[in-house]
């Protein structure tokens, strides 16, 4: 402080007021971004939901449970459990709920098929993370990095694929009428609904489960060897430990997402079997506000539960195993004809085939059903109706160009928006400090409120305008829909940026700090360019998550014109599924473009 | 323990930083416990414990990276509470080196002079050049700092601390993860460093013979407090605690009773765990009956074979003449490190010669030092 400050000081005397006023605002923008942000998230998210929300307790302006009480003792939501909380004695409930004719209702429903999709995604997810963090073989690298890629599909297109994979004349039945079986009717099924659920998140179960795996240290598991466990031994007591909390994570978030889950539904269940949010979409089609703001705070509960309880978890159990050395991978090739080199290989061989048909069957049977004619001919007429559709299209009528420009177009907005205040509240979550579960909670709960809730709040908020001080604001649906898909998309930057910041030694930022660099300076320097690679994954997820958002995007696109690719598909799916394969391919060859192009942008990715 | 403490106050030389009882506690534990020190200007001052006795937090406290629970951090007499480490002008050398990986050495050199201009008026070219001359890797500039080695990396990181012109330099352990050869060349240049441009230098280490060859003035910090601060040769000579008595090098620490003040300034001692009276010099007051503590490093006791049947006093090793027998030899080179056995418990002494069995043990009541007075 004595001699170089002196001539710091009167460098800024001669230096102009602006060079000091600039220093103070930088040392002071990590403050202001922070504030920015959570102004951002209250217009975006959290005013527009608690408007919605508050729907359910204020009844004509009356603050009133009778909505609440009214939901949660109607069986039709939530089954035998209403009995239970209307008052009826736990032990005729209890009878009830074992007795084959039970009645789950609508949340228990939810739930219920949650579980069995969480089940299947996790079965279907470890083999594949065994395969993948065990095993080495060529395409290793590209298959991990291809698993992100059903997870950031739209899920309106991925339930087109499974229709025409798994409908009346998809490609599931014709094979079996090839082969000389009768035909199956799984769609309008629950174990279509799971299968697509596990299409989804099956591959974030064996990310996750992958990473934790290879992150176990190889002497670890010697040491456990030469202390005499054999290799299953080891594998239990070293290994699993290690790698169990990964899976949890999976399954945790497989069940918020497929809890909350829409559009596959909608696509492949119809309201047969509405989750809670089909439901709330019905509800606020039929203008029932408040018994729809009822029905998602308690989705939001359900959600934010788990979320919460997995985010304790996490937080009791953080291990950071670095500079580890990673156990070797074996062969695909079997070494010895031994049973124990065969058996495992051979149970991959069999669940590569599963995998196979699953994750590739909707995907390729879209194509192939986009190009295929009612006499099975291949034929282009479904893409010639895309261009008659653009070219003769009435006004009320979707139209395929503009979908397709509004994607694009809210994609890029909305990735803008969203990775700075991702990679803000990355920051700000990496940091240690008092009530940081709080504020990584508050930063993660657009991942678990109903989708149709923040449309529709922003929809009367943002879109029908708001009366602030005298003055009109009025957003246009367009601006709308772009700040909802950066709300849902910018946890994802989250996700991907925050794990490289904390793993950044912090030495390098306090090295940084005392040469005399600003706290946002750091950020800027030094913490944004060492975690590039995952900034560039959090932008193509945002990208990804906004071009095939569905759910908020039909309650904005509502009468404007602003509707998007997969709002365009799931209008044409209502009459014909060849124009909506074609809009599919369409969607694709788009989302796949721009992935190729932001992988280009920022070269490689990494992350989540 | 008392004495020492107060020996810390500059005598000469106006303060570069001082610590007035400050503590640092995360929740129950106390990392730093009350500490109070002043480092003169162009002082090479150095903060030496185990691992956990505090010295890195103490670091951490003066770069700003951490703010005191209680107590004040003053730089040149001034406050410097709330001030963030950009603003401290000190700089910081760390155990992993800390290179920005994804910038050249150049510009890992250059990063702090985006915040201050080059002293004397250089171009900034010219002070990464000046800086990469000093740390001895004039051609490094646009080499990729991970293809250094580990020791030219600490020396671009103490050339990167350096470029701003800091007041204040902070290393810490910044030699820990090197090899022990290594080791010695960069602590001799880190000195030369540090001599040539006068910089005020704290820094911290666990190795206690690292502390003693490089710095002016030693803490020796075990619980979160310094218990004697001094230079090298005074903390070895006359540690002032049984703590830093064992730290600094080999010591053998003797408790026992004082018999009788013999005057002159010695005193004979009942030691415990022995039925022998030994005679030690001391520069206090005590007085027969009490408890006292003192140490004789391995390096004064005078040994001798006994093997020949002949009685300790016949042995020639002067006076307070010991038996024991050897239980084990660390041959290191130079010398030989002999474990002895004297009843229960252990000596240690420095040989040129191998011995083996029955020896006898002595040494001048004036190489004894006492460390410890336990009034009753």
């Amino acid at each position: 402080m004595t001699g170089a400050d002196g001539e710091r000081a009167t460098d800024g005397d001669r230096g102009s007021r602006a060079a000091r006023l600039r220093e103070r605002v930088e040392s002071n923008a990590l403050t202001a971004l922070a504030v920015l942000t959570s102004a951002a998230l209250v217009v975006a998210f959290y005013y527009p939901t608690a408007t919605v929300l508050v729907e359910a307790v204020v009844v004509d302006g009356v603050v009133t449970l009778a909505v609440f009480a009214e939901v949660l003792t109607d069986p039709f939501y939530f089954g035998e459990l209403a009995r239970l909380l209307s008052g009826e004695s736990p032990v005729a409930v209890a009878r009830a709920l074992l007795s084959p004719d039970r009645r789950l209702g609508i949340v228990g429903f939810t739930a219920y098929q949650a579980v069995l999709s969480t089940i299947a995604s996790v079965a279907l997810g470890l083999p594949a993370a065994y395969l993948l963090a065990r095993f080495e073989f060529p395409g290793r690298r590209t298959l991990r990095s291809l698993t992100i890629v059903p997870f950031v599909l739209p899920s309106i297109m991925v339930a087109v694929g499974f229709v025409a994979t798994f409908g009346d004349n998809g490609t599931l039945n014709a094979a079996l009428t090839a082969l000389g079986l009768p035909p199956v009717d799984l769609l309008f099924t629950l174990e279509a609904v799971v299968i697509a659920h596990a299409f989804y998140n099956a591959p974030l179960v064996a990310r996750v489960t992958t990473a934790a795996w290879e992150s176990v240290d190889a002497s670890a598991v010697e040491t456990a060897r030469s202390l005499g466990a054999g290799p299953v031994r080891a594998f239990v007591d070293v290994v699993a430990p290690q790698v169990y909390p990964a899976v949890l994570t999976g399954a945790a978030l497989t069940f918020v997402f497929t809890f909350g889950t829409f559009p596959i539904v909608l696509a492949l269940g119809g309201f047969q079997l509405a989750t809670v949010e089909v439901f709330v979409y019905r509800l606020v089609r039929d203008l029932s506000y408040a018994e729809a703001a009822a029905l998602a705070i308690v989705e939001l509960v359900v959600s934010l539960g788990v979320l919460l309880a997995y985010l304790r978890y996490e937080a009791r159990n953080r291990t950071r195993t670095r500079g580890a050395r990673p156990l070797p991978r074996r062969s695909l090739v079997p070494p010895a004809p031994t049973l124990r080199e065969l058996l495992p290989r051979a149970g991959l061989a069999a669940y590569v085939l599963v995998a196979g048909v699953i994750f590739l069957a909707p995907i390729a049977s879209m194509i192939l059903a986009s190009a295929t004619g009612g006499d099975g001919a291949l034929t282009l007429e479904h893409y010639r109706f895309l261009i008659e559709r653009q070219q003769t299209g009435a006004a009320f009528q979707v139209r395929p160009w503009p979908a397709i420009r509004n994607s694009l177009a809210f994609a890029a907005a909305a990735t803008l928006l969203a990775l700075p205040m991702g990679v803000v509240v990355a920051v700000l979550t990496t940091r240690r400090y008092r009530g940081r579960t709080l504020v990584d909670a508050a930063a993660m709960a657009p991942l678990a409120v109903s989708g149709i809730i923040v449309g529709l709040g922003l929809l009367r908020g943002l879109v029908f305008g708001v009366e602030v001080a005298g003055w009109r604001i009025a957003a246009s649906g367009a601006v709308a829909i772009v700040v909802a898909h950066a709300v849902s998309g910018y946890p994802f930057v989250v996700r991907t940026v925050s794990p490289g910041l904390s793993g950044l030694d912090r030495s390098l930022v306090e090295s940084a700090r005392a040469l005399g660099a600003s706290r946002a300076r750091v950020i800027r320097d030094v913490e944004l360019p060492l975690v590039w690679p995952a900034v560039v994954a959090g932008a193509a997820f945002a990208f990804a998550i906004s071009i095939g958002e569905f759910t908020s995007t039909v309650v904005l696109a509502t009468g404007a014109d602003a509707y998007t690719m997969p709002v365009a598909i799931e209008r044409f799916i209502g009459r014909r599924l060849g124009p909506a394969t074609a809009m599919g391919v369409v969607l694709l060859v788009v989302t796949g473009l721009s992935f190729v192009v932001i992988e280009r942008l920022g070269g490689e990715t990494r992350g989540l | 323990m008392g004495s020492e403490r107060g020996a810390e106050v500059a005598s000469d030389g106006p303060v570069a930083v001082e610590l007035d009882g400050v503590s640092k506690r995360y929740g129950e534990t106390t990392a730093v416990d009350d500490v109070s020190l002043r480092v003169r200007e162009g002082e090479f001052f150095t903060l030496v414990g185990p691992s956990g006795c505090g010295k890195t937090t103490t670091l951490r406290l003066i770069a700003g990276f951490e703010e005191p629970t209680s107590g004040t951090v003053r730089f040149a007499g001034e406050s410097v509470a709330g001030v963030p480490p950009e603003d401290r002008d000190v700089g910081v050398v760390f155990q992993s080196y800390a290179l920005f990986p994804h910038m050249t050495v150049g510009e890992n050199v250059a990063y702090g002079l985006n915040f201050a201009d080059p002293p004397d008026g250089v171009t900034r070219d010219e002070r990464v050049a000046e800086l990469l001359e000093l740390v001895d890797l004039p051609d490094a500039a646009d080499r990729d700092p991970e293809s250094l080695s580990g020791g030219q990396q600490q020396r671009i990181a103490m050339a990167r601390a350096l470029a701003p012109g800091p007041d204040v330099l902070l290393l810490d352990e910044p030699m820990s993860a090197l090899d022990a050869r290594l080791r010695e060349r960069l602590r001799a240049q880190v000195k030369r460093i540090q001599s040539e441009l006068g910089i005020t230098t704290i820094y911290v280490t666990h190795d206690q013979e690292e502390a003693l060859a490089v710095s002016d003035r030693v803490a020796v910090m075990n619980g979160g407090t310094p218990e004697q601060v001094a230079p090298p040769r005074t903390v070895y000579r006359e540690p002032a605690t049984r703590f830093v008595a064992e730290f600094v090098g080999d010591n053998n620490v003797f408790a026992g009773r004082v018999a009788e003040s013999l005057g002159g300034g010695e005193l004979a001692v009942d030691v415990d765990g022995g039925d022998e009276t030994l005679r030690v010099a001391t520069d206090g007051e005590q007085e027969a009956g009490e408890r006292i503590a003192f140490c004789v490093r391995p390096e004064h006791l005078r040994v001798a074979s006994a093997a020949d049947g002949t009685s300790a006093g016949d042995a020639p090793v002067g006076e307070n003449a010991l038996r024991a027998t050897v239980a084990s030899a660390e041959f290191l080179g130079e010398t030989t490190r002999v474990t002895l056995d004297w009843g229960d418990r252990e000596l240690l002494v420095r040989t040129v010669d191998p011995l083996d069995g029955a020896v006898a043990v002595g040494f001048d009541p004036s190489d004894a030092h006492v460390i410890e007075v336990e009034s009753r």
